[in-house]
């Protein structure tokens, strides 16, 4: 049997020797893992061994793809970064749209994997077979767009697609990104220090070959109807038009917008920091990915103010958390400018704010003194201030030499009782959401592979209401407890379920957007699609893809285990547990974590004391190979 | 004056840049998802912000016709589409360097010249379009010479903000 939508290879350049290597797709990994995440869990277990240090030349980075990357299924452009993550010296995965994924597969690659370390900076160049490192010393030090620049106008090709780190990627921040696209950021966890560990300024793609999928007229038409389903829904071009602004609002009004570092989810200047408030003042132009029939992309311009002439995409509703509400800053050409450096510098955004607004906290209660900050005076709402100290972290200067290792370890440096103002699980910091007005969201962030992460099991149906959608998915008797976001009963119910979708979103790899929410797709679409893409009977069934994604969130659990996480690790800043929401409709509510994770342990056949894989479970998903990797 | 019936308009401010009409071209005319063999071409300025759909017409007069020194192609004298008759095609390249959108290719792998034909009056790119950014219309010469004031004033506009910013693409 011929496979559809595979290259079948994958690319290996080793930086400490200068070699290439192409390397055929085990075809045993098909079947189990699909594709991106999947592929990247395999490969980074068995090769990377537990206790390796992130930031040596013994981590490997991966940037995978899957079987229908390249192709014209919505929303299919998407590409992963997999490493090993210096945030959080556990399982680090980044997901990025823009055009970079489909460009290694023109190139003929489903996975290009990065291993060593190079004696000085290099950029990678890969176009089709033609391989080759490119001295980059004199790009060390530039900025992500001026490095993409440079690298299409020395090889007179516009149509590079240039993953780059900034100078933060250089300078190890510990949450610096790989910007593609010149505003599209692999932010989380810190895939910018990997490539700047390994003196890699850049990679840079170009292919001039195609994507065959198994049946391509069967593929076709069903790609042009899954289109038009999404050109359809109101939900969908509602979020074309306001992008994920169109969050801010809604946040407020449930009482779940992060304000001064997640103390309250009320804020006052939310206003100025909406949608409704922020396109018609600063949109210039509406933007896609690869495929993408949404386009949830805005281009906006700062015509007044302080920060006047500022040009650049974004930021998305996180940034304007990061930067706005979790600040106290009501402005929203701060954010944008925040963005701005993030994107420049290779910063990833949400850890950036986050770790700025633990830093202001802290002052607020002497823990931080004038002394640390070098004369600084650390305070909510001031603009300038939080531009400042955002440069400050990317060239590691001073204070932000000590911020530039994000909240975590910044606050055990300190010492003090910092740790209680960090807000983060297991080092990676909240993002945009709070679980005392959303307690799926307080166990998402728990149990995520990567840490406080929004993006692997984050349910919006139950938050929304969409209740019909919550009976077709979890059985109409879980009504109305699976909705209600106050209470822990099926929590952990609609975050497997989500997390088991989302998974094989991430293997195929499709945008969170169209499947976690709106949701148009879900497991039954990409039952239905994947035999055409790939010619894989097996993927024709939800109970198969089922399998697969309990399989792959089980692997990164036991990747997980061999850097000594357990059920301890698995929770929550006591923000959310011990302080009660002060305001706004959710006001008097905390998280009670452990039967949420009792439950949750128990749907993934894990144990509930440990919170680790049973022997049972390892066999039931063919995992008994990982003990020769422990 | 000759008067063009239905072509490919284009409305780039339209345009997000999502390049699925150049995936919904090749799958069309290559049966495989290719953007590097499309009729049509989108250009991305990422730094600004601005993308440009590239398609085949409206030509008035067209160079690529005017240029082929064998006459492969020629304009239909009905729909007044520019076509390629491919057994007379020498492989002279002419008519790549002549087109004023960039849009004639040479597939290199197989030895051909690829350009577009409008999918004989019922075109992928104008269907799979999400934004209405390519639409297959009826246009008199007045858009098209729209067109060139719109380009011209888009140009001037990216002059001016890489100046402010130092650099561009
Ligand atoms: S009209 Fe047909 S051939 Fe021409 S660009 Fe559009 S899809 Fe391609
Ligand atoms: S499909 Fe339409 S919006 Fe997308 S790149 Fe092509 S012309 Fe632009």
């Amino acid at each position: 049997m011929s496979l559809g939508g595979y290259n079948g290879k994958i690319l290996r350049v080793n930086l400490s020797d200068g070699s290439f290597e192409v390397d055929p797709l085990p075809k045993s990994w098909v079947k189990d893992y699909i594709g991106g995440d999947g592929f990247g869990v395999k490969l980074l277990f068995e090769e990377v061994p537990g206790g390796t240090d992130p930031l040596s030349a013994d981590n490997k980075l991966i940037i995978g793809t899957g079987p229908i990357t390249g192709t014209m299924w919505p929303m299919s452009g998407r590409t992963v970064f997999i490493s090993k993550a210096p945030l959080t010296g556990i399982w680090g995965e980044s997901h990025v749209g823009g055009f970079l994924g489909p460009e290694l597969k023109y190139a003929g690659y489903d996975m290009l994997v990065v291993e060593g370390k190079a004696e000085h900076p290099v950029y990678i160049r890969i176009e089709d077979t033609h391989l080759e490192l490119c001295e980059a010393s004199h790009l060390w030090g530039s900025t992500t767009d001026q490095t993409t620049i440079n690298i299409k106008k020395a090889h007179h090709d516009p149509d590079i697609q240039v993953a780059a780190i900034g100078p933060a990627g250089e300078r190890l921040v510990r949450f610096a990104s790989v910007i593609v696209n010149h505003a599209r950021a692999a932010g989380r966890t810190g895939m910018g220090s990997v490539l700047g560990s390994k003196n890699v300024k850049a990679i840079a793609i170009r292919g001039h070959g195609g994507v065959d999928v198994y049946d391509h007229e069967g593929f076709f038409e069903l790609a042009k109807k899954a289109h038009r389903r999404v050109r359809e829904n109101p939900q969908a071009r509602e979020m074309g038009k306001w992008g994920t602004w169109i969050l801010t609002a809604v946040k407020q009004e449930i009482g779940e917008l992060p304000t001064y570092n997640h103390r309250t989810g009320v804020f006052p200047g939310f206003e100025k920091l909406t949608g409704d408030y922020i396109r018609p003042r600063f949109t210039i132009s509406d933007r896609a990915c690869f495929g993408c029939s949404l386009g949830c992309k805005k281009v906006n311009y700062v015509k007044t103010g302080p920060f006047a002439g500022t040009l650049e995409e974004g930021p998305e509703y996180e940034g304007l958390m990061a930067f706005g509400s979790s600040l106290g800053i009501d402005d929203y050409a701060t954010t944008l400018k925040a963005n701005q450096i993030c994107n420049r510098y290779g910063m990833d955004i949400i850890s950036a704010g986050a770790t700025i607004g633990f830093a202001i906290e802290a002052f607020e209660n002497g823990v931080i003194t004038e002394k640390d900050t070098g004369g600084l005076k650390l305070e909510w709402g001031n603009r300038e201030q939080a531009i400042h100290l955002l440069e400050m972290i990317a060239a590691r200067q001073e204070f932000g030499n000590l911020l530039a290792e994000g909240s975590k370890r910044a606050a055990e440096s300190i010492g003090k009782g910092a740790g209680k103002y960090a807000m983060h699980v297991k080092g990676l910091e909240v993002s945009g959401q709070d679980g005392r007005t959303h307690r799926s969201i307080g166990l998402g962030h728990a149990t995520a592979a990567r840490g406080a992460d929004h993006l692997r099991s984050l349910v919006v149906v139950d938050q929304l209401g969409y209740e019909d959608v919550a009976a077709k998915r979890w059985g109409a008797d879980k009504l109305p407890e699976i909705i209600d976001p106050y209470t822990e009963k099926y929590k952990a119910t609609a975050v497997v379920e989500s997390e088991n979708a989302y998974c094989i979103r991430d293997t195929l790899i499709v945008c969170w957007y169209s499947v976690s929410w709106p949701p148009i797709f879900w497991m039954e679409d990409f039952a239905e699609m994947l035999p055409f893409a790939t010619g894989v009977k097996h993927f024709g069934s939800v109970k198969n893809l089922t399998e697969i994604a309990e399989r792959v969130v089980t692997m990164k659990r036991l990747f997980n285990k061999r850097e000594g996480i357990t059920r301890r690790d698995d929770n929550l800043p006591d923000r959310f547990t011990k302080e009660p929401m002060p305001e706004g409709p959710g006001k008097g509510q905390t998280v009670d974590l452990d039967p949420m994770l009792d439950d949750y342990y128990r749907l993934r056949g894990w144990d509930l004391k440990t919170g680790l894989p049973t022997e049972e479970t390892i066999k039931r998903l063919s995992l008994e190979w990982t003990k020769a990797h422990s | 004056m000759l008067i063009l019936p239905s072509q490919l308009v284009v409305d780039y401010t339209k345009c997000t840049g999502c390049r699925i009409c150049e995936l919904a071209c090749t799958a069309k005319k290559e049966g495989r998802f290719q953007p590097s063999l499309a009729r049509l071409k989108i250009v991305r300025y990422d730094d600004l912000g601005i993308d440009l759909p590239n398609v085949c017409g409206p030509c008035e007069t067209a160079p690529c016709v005017d240029i082929c020194p064998v006459y492969a192609i020629r304009r239909d004298p009905i729909s007044k589409m520019t076509f390629l008759d491919n057994d007379r095609c020498i492989l002279c390249k002419s008519c790549v360097g002549a087109c004023v959108n960039g849009v004639i290719l040479l597939d290199t792998k197989r030895m051909r010249i690829i350009k577009c034909d409008h999918c004989g009056g019922d075109p992928e790119c104008a269907k799979a379009c999400p934004t209405g950014a390519i639409s297959y219309s009826h246009v008199s010469v007045a858009p098209s010479l729209d067109r060139h004031d719109k380009i011209s004033s888009y140009l001037r506009e990216i002059e001016r903000t890489a100046q402010e910013s130092g650099g561009a693409e």
